[in-house]
């Protein structure tokens, strides 16, 4: 840094800029707190957690990925942790997320429906009260997680609604329906909204609406060839501004803090930025031909090809806007005292006749999930390769941070903080997928997924298509078969047999108070 | 305040709003049937129930949108003609453009496709969009058109078509209770 500017100047000049290229497009926020910062301690550092919704690590070209997807992230990796077979605890956002905020599997905090919530327990049994003394704040472009932060609020100093980093906002449901948002805007778009279905409810309004929308934000849309990013059709949002965001949060917050940030991309619609659109259309890359599962949704392999296509460019625009992050607080000095904590609460899948997260199955590519943790002071990668869970993010910030682990929290200190100590070998990595289960319900339909050593076995049961009996299992190594292709049920039957008795056992602990 | 010397008798205006209310209603309910299930699945039935409250409660809005738009186009007509033939034209070509809205919303629900032949011709084309909208402006247009040449000269085609705009009543009648019912729900929802 020059020695004509010091850190003070050369961070309100950052900050200068940074409010200055988003102003137009939406109304800063501001923490309610004024306090500048006099800068966090090593014992207390201030704590980013950024999430990157339905972000796969099957689809990181730092985990072998053919396609260049995270150039950035490969370089800024080299003073990471990287943790290659990190996994969620559920496939899509209520449980994997729900389950990384209270460190516990998705049956005990039994947020495992679609906009779940907690077990009441849980209020005060999640990352934000374990950090009492630190000035925590959250954000979320996804209204599921939103909808866990407003039940945890109690437990969170600045809970910034998520419609404070859109474009614009849809003041008429904020207004007249809060109660029931969620409903209220599915029925909003259903019926106003044509999207890219080009149908609605609406036979006339919703043209005019369309043509109205179509107006805004010109100059914006033209960085966007497939439409701007957006939520529900067009809530509109752009991850610059909540990079934006955090920049200034570095800038104003009170510290040490602790921050949970849940950014949309590369949840679809997977609409890049221009100069990542089409990078891999023309390339040579093929996947692994697998054939269509009994849950296929009817995707071809040509649809399959071309939607991957898109999400792994909408990849590309993620990695850009962290990377401008990472500088902003590597060059300002914050990354001196702060533990920047990267990962996703599920992934998504492109094959076996199926696009997206909301499915049955419960295959790699939707349950494994990138993590990279950037700590003070490191300077050289380290790559952990055991099976790690969301449920140990939790622990592992208490831990690193000198606090004490509650009882309650499941996960485990994650290496190498786990002071050098091998993670316990009989360790069970479990993911589940439950959507549709009451919480006063036992969960009598669901995929279990379960990872011991070298071996996962998937647990189907209770669902319509599997006909008498209502249970499948699958059984894969996925350290020789890491696409999942070898299905060893038959083969290695004792071996199959003896996951399947550790996941009914589960089942049963998880099922008992119920009968 | 001439224009308003011949206005429309109350049993008119009904049937004028039931007319433009009866499309309006028919298909957002066909589109709420068809969410029905993927809603119930995606939570519970009364989250799909809520769905369709709020769907009839727009189509009740849009419905006297549509029924203020044909009551100002049937001031434009000459004030000479009857009550029932003013009527008849502004209902028919209400109902002709909400067939043709329709129609466009079921060549993408139902994924139908040009012949290959119309749209190279259209590719063709300097501006190919203009040749689309243009052939869009011919088709609606000309229906309106021989609809209201008929319902001009034949007084047998317009006595028809009010007893059919009368037959739509009764059902329209039924959709504005459902979507008070809907209104019921949304308020219960949110309360």
């Amino acid at each position: 840094m020059s020695e004509l500017i010091n850190r003070r100047d050369f961070l309100k000049l950052a900050g200068l800029l940074g409010i200055h290229a988003t102003l137009p497009q939406f109304k800063l926020f501001y923490p309610k707190s004024n306090s500048i910062s006099e800068g966090p301690s090593s014992d207390n550092p201030n704590i980013l957690i950024i999430v990157f919704d339905a972000w796969s690590a099957y689809h990181l070209s730092i985990n072998g990925y053919p396609r260049e997807t995270m150039p950035n992230l490969a370089e800024l990796g080299k003073k990471a942790v990287i943790f290659h077979n990190h996994y969620s605890a559920g496939n899509f956002t209520t449980p994997g997320t729900a389950s990384l905020l209270t460190g516990v599997l998705p049956w005990s905090h039994q947020a495992i429906s679609f906009n779940d919530v907690l077990r009441d327990e849980y209020l005060h049994q999640n990352i934000f009260s374990a950090f009492g003394d630190y000035h925590r704040i959250a954000y979320s472009h996804n209204f599921l997680v939103n909808t866990l932060l407003t039940q945890l609020s109690g437990e969170i100093d600045d809970y910034i609604p998520r419609e404070e980093l859109f474009l614009e906002r849809d003041r008429l449901i904020e207004l007249l329906f809060s109660t029931d948002e969620d409903i209220a805007t599915v029925s909003w778009v259903r019926a106003l909204k044509k999207g890219g279905d080009h149908f609605s409810y609406s036979l006339f309004l919703s043209e005019i609406y369309e043509k109205l929308k179509s107006l805004q934000f010109n100059e914006i849309r033209a960085n966007f060839p497939l439409g701007i990013p957006s939520i529900n059709v067009d809530n509109y949002y752009l991850l610059e501004n909540g990079i934006d965001y955090l920049q200034n949060l570095f800038m104003d917050a009170t510290s040490p803090f602790l921050g949970y940030f849940h950014f949309l991309p590369p949840h679809e619609p997977y609409n890049t930025r221009n100069e990542f659109s089409g990078r891999f259309a023309e390339d040579k890359y093929f996947p692994a031909k697998k054939p269509p599962h009994l849950f296929s949704q009817g995707q071809k392999s040509s649809n399959q090809k071309k939607w991957r296509t898109l999400y792994d460019e909408f990849i590309l625009y993620a990695d850009a806007e962290f990377a401008r992050l990472y500088h902003f607080l590597d060059q300002s000095g914050f990354l001196e005292n702060t533990w920047v904590i990267l990962t996703s609460d599920h992934g998504e899948l492109f094959e076996r006749g199926i696009i997206g997260h909301l499915t049955p199955v419960l295959y790699e590519p939707v349950i494994r999930i990138p993590l990279l943790i950037f700590e003070p002071g490191r300077t050289e990668s380290l790559h952990i390769y055991e099976k790690t869970s969301g449920i140990d993010i939790l622990p592992t910030l208490l831990k690193v941070t000198g606090r004490d682990i509650p009882v309650w929290v499941e996960g485990e200190v994650l290496p190498p903080y786990n002071g050098g100590n091998e993670m316990d070998n009989e360790r069970l990595i479990f993911s589940l997928q439950a959507r549709g289960t009451d919480k006063n319900d036992p969960i009598t339909k669901a995929t279990v997924a379960l990872i011991d050593g070298d071996y996962k076995l998937i647990y189907y049961f209770g669902y319509d298509e599997l006909g008498d009996g209502n249970e499948m299992i699958e059984l894969f190594n996925i350290k020789v078969d890491p696409e999942e292709l070898n299905d060893l049920s038959s083969n290695q039957f004792e071996i199959a047999q003896s996951l399947l008795v550790k996941i009914k056992t589960k089942l049963d602990d998880v099922n008992r108070p119920y009968y | 305040m001439g224009i308003f010397k011949n206005g429309f008798s109350k049993k008119g205006l009904w049937l004028l709003l039931s007319t433009c209310a009866f499309p309006i209603h028919v298909w957002t309910l066909v589109m709420f049937f068809r969410d029905f299930s993927w809603i119930s699945e995606r939570t519970n039935t009364w989250d799909a129930i809520g769905v369709g409250s709020y769907g009839l409660m727009i189509a009740f809005i849009e419905s006297l949108f549509v029924f203020t738009i044909a009551l100002g186009l049937s001031l434009l007509l000459p004030q000479k003609w009857s009550e029932d033939k003013r009527i008849s034209i502004v209902g028919a070509a209400v109902l002709l453009i909400a067939f043709w809205a329709i129609a466009g919303q079921l060549y993408f629900l139902m994924e139908i496709h040009f012949p290959s032949r119309i749209i190279q011709f259209a590719a063709r084309n300097s501006h190919p969009l203009w040749v689309i909208y243009g052939a869009v402006l011919v088709a609606v247009g000309s229906t309106i058109a021989l609809a209201g040449y008929m319902l001009i000269k034949s007084e047998n085609v317009q006595e028809n078509t009010l007893a059919l705009f009368e037959r739509l009543s009764t059902l329209s009648a039924l959709y504005i209770f459902l979507d008070f019912c809907g209104l019921l729900v949304v308020v219960i929802r949110n309360l």
